[in-house]
């Protein structure tokens, strides 16, 4: 998957299928979580939100279910 | 004997098994009378004979007049019309029997004679054989039988290719019921791929009939597919799971395998050991309790967080009556979980299965609710119903008795009316018909209910939808499989298609026997005289000229190719698909009909249990 980087404390790049609804995050510790059933608009917030970390906090960490890569 | 009555001409050149015959000055083109019948000289199609020596060579018309002059004559003799070209196909010992191919050539001078229905008989006829059948007569001579070899027919395969109203149906039908004699060939095993449902009246004394949506009261049988008989790569296909990514298949795979190895404990199965079982074995398992396990592991909640999940730590809603709603299997019903909350003491969390295939669960879960799909979802008797106190229930049944019940019945032929099968999964499910048939045939074939013994033939109605170049799908893969392979094992084929061009030339051009109706589009003639071996364009140039019901028939089953007329078969053995009329002249129909009072009701409850003679809701109105 393709992520794109973004600008923030801990995060380091954001990648979305809209196929899988699957997003995937690297952090900045190089560590890539995949999050399932993430709706297109909840990805698509999350790429204008003012932070970026934060947002995965509160909206994606404990909301959907992922997994390591 | 230039004064014998056939003789026609000499021959002047000789090209391979191509010769020019220039005719003689006195032949008259035209009218010849032989014994009392009359002989049109220079027919295309008909046959000469060139006497040399003891033998006798015969070969095929395949052009007449001034273009049948060979290219170095044409300019020296620019008024050549009285020529022949002829194409050699064999010969024949003076007294003895005809055979294919030629071993001597003519030379200049050899004489031409037509061939008469005396000669005629000596090729084709041979009507107290066993092993031939009687399809019609000769086009051009109409009291010799048109006969077939039917062990070169069926182990070799066979294509029926022709346009829309040529008469295909008809000649399959004339086919099958000649086949299915039940004096000649009582033990005769024919299956019927049967898409748009025209067999049932030709063949209904002849034939079992299955058909989803089966109408019992006509002796129809209902056709069950179990999907637990698929392999997995086949059942995936024909599920949402089909284009899971490599790790959530891996683990799906793994799933399926235990589900089968549980049931094999729960009862053992002759032939196969919990060590030799693969996930592709042919071992009952439930796709419910499939679909039931997999939304448990991955859709659950849990009161605690990722590694220390468990089954007791799902969080499962509880009912008015105190027990968790655990749902229902068979029922198709998911467990009610409770909500995520984000803190609290009964903090509730996600499931942390790994695995991304909650779509796919879901549009299982509506798969399996839909009644469509009941005939390979709940195949009735081998349909195991699991339920929470025997989650490893068996079917009643075995695969053996649904082969039993469709190659080895008391009638000779089995129609699989696939007329009620969702498009969507119809090609992969004539693949897996024909596969389960071959592998169950393949695996058998030392026995005497196998192959070998007693050979079965395929019948591919409709052929071009399903068997087209390119698609690489399960149908055509099988029937690929079954005319390279089916001649050993006793698995023939019978190719049916209206569009010839449309079918994978692998396929077609396995096929020995060709019997080309009327064709008229380019494409599909050129498809298949490209096909046929012999050297016989001439022949095939006829096809877009023939007569409804004629056929050239060419290929391993005849000794010569052939132009016949097919016998039409009797009123009440006529294939379900002739025209409908626009012009009725009884004015039982049609657009000449007075105008009638008319029931829609009736027409959208047809289209709701989208079944066109009975209805799935015995308790509606009929």
């Amino acid at each position: 998957m393709n992520r794109t980087p973004v600008s923030s404390s801990n995060v380091a790049s954001v990648g979305y299928d809209p196929n899988t609804l699957t997003l995937e995050v690297e952090f900045k510790d190089g560590s890539v979580y995949q999050y399932f059933d993430v709706p297109e608009t909840v990805y698509q917030e999350l790429m204008r939100a003012s932070s970026v970390g934060q947002f995965i906090h509160s909206n994606i960490r404990n909301n959907y279910r992922y997994a390591k890569v | 004997m230039p004064n014998s009555p056939t003789y026609l001409g000499t021959v002047q050149d000789v090209q391979g098994a191509t010769i020019s015959i220039a005719l003689d000055k006195d032949t008259v083109s035209g009218l010849a009378f032989i014994d009392g019948h009359g002989y049109r000289i220079g027919q295309i199609g008909s046959f000469v004979r060139i006497s040399i020596g003891f033998t006798d060579l015969f070969g095929i018309v395949s052009q007449v007049g001034a273009g049948a002059v060979p290219e170095a004559l044409a300019k020296v003799e620019p008024y050549g019309y009285r020529w022949l070209k002829v194409q050699l196909v064999g010969e024949g010992q003076r007294s003895g029997e005809f055979k294919r191919g030629i071993s001597q050539y003519p030379t200049i001078g050899d004489e031409a004679h037509l061939v008469t229905e005396q000669d005629l008989t000596r090729i084709y006829g041979r009507p107290d054989a066993p092993n031939f059948v009687r399809v019609g007569n000769l086009a051009s001579a109409e009291s010799i039988p048109a006969l077939i070899d039917i062990d070169r027919l069926i182990t070799r395969h066979s294509a029926v290719v022709g346009t829309t109203g040529a008469g295909k149906s008809t000649t399959v039908a004339s086919l099958l019921v000649s086949l299915s004699d039940p004096g000649r060939y009582p033990s005769a095993r024919i299956i019927v791929l049967d898409i748009h449902g025209e067999y049932h009246a030709a063949l209904n004394d002849r034939a079992t009939i299955f058909r989803v949506n089966a109408d019992e009261t006509h002796g129809e049988q209902p056709l069950f597919i179990p999907y637990w008989a698929l392999s997995l790569d086949e059942l995936l296909r024909v599920t949402p799971f089909r284009g899971l990514n490599d790790a959530d298949r891996a683990a799906l795979v793994e799933k399926v395998k235990q589900l089968k190895l549980a049931s094999l404990q729960a009862q053992a199965r002759n032939g196969v050991t919990i060590d030799t079982m693969t996930v592709d074995t042919p071992i009952p398992f439930s796709i419910h309790r499939l679909w039931y396990e997999l939304h448990r592991y991955v859709c659950a909640t849990h009161t605690a967080q990722g590694a220390n999940q468990c089954d007791a730590t799902e969080a499962i809603e509880q009912g008015s009556n105190g027990q968790p709603m655990l749902g229902d299997i068979m029922g198709v019903n998911p467990p009610r979980y409770r909500p995520i909350t984000s803190g609290g003491p009964n903090r509730v969390y996600l499931s942390g299965a790994l695995l991304n295939i909650r779509r796919q669960i879901m549009a299982t879960e509506s798969l399996l609710r839909d009644t469509r799909y009941d005939f390979m979802f709940r195949p009735g008797p081998w349909c195991p119903n699991p339920t929470f106190q025997n989650l490893d229930a068996q079917p009643a049944q075995d695969l053996d008795a649904l082969i039993k019940s469709w190659v080895g019945g008391d009638k000779p032929i089995t129609i699989l009316d696939l007329s009620g099968v969702p498009v969507s999964i119809l090609l992969d499910l004539i693949g897996v018909l024909i596969r389960l048939l071959f592998d169950a045939l393949f695996w058998a074939r030392y026995l005497p209910e196998g192959g070998r013994t007693r050979p079965l033939l395929f019948v591919l109605e409709e052929a071009h939808a399903y068997l087209n170049a390119g698609n690489e799908g399960a149908a055509s893969f099988a029937a690929r499989r079954i005319v390279k392979e089916g001649r050993k094992y006793g698995v023939g084929a019978m190719i049916v298609s209206q569009r010839p061009a449309e079918i994978d030339p692998t396929i077609l051009s396995q096929c020995g026997t060709m019997f080309a109706m009327r064709l008229a589009n380019a494409t599909d003639r050129s498809h298949v005289t490209g096909t046929v071996s012999d050297n016989l364009e001439g022949l095939f140039n006829m096809l877009p000229a023939l007569r409804t019901g004629e056929v050239i028939i060419v290929g391993e089953a005849v000794h010569l190719p052939l132009r016949a007329l097919i016998d039409a078969p009797a009123k009440n053995r006529r294939p379900d698909s002739h025209d409908p009329k626009i012009y009725d002249p009884d004015a039982n129909g049609g657009w000449n009909r007075q105008k009638q009072a008319e029931n829609y009701a009736r027409v959208l409850e047809k289209w709701r249990s989208e079944n066109p003679r009975g209805t799935n809701n015995p308790g509606g109105n009929p």
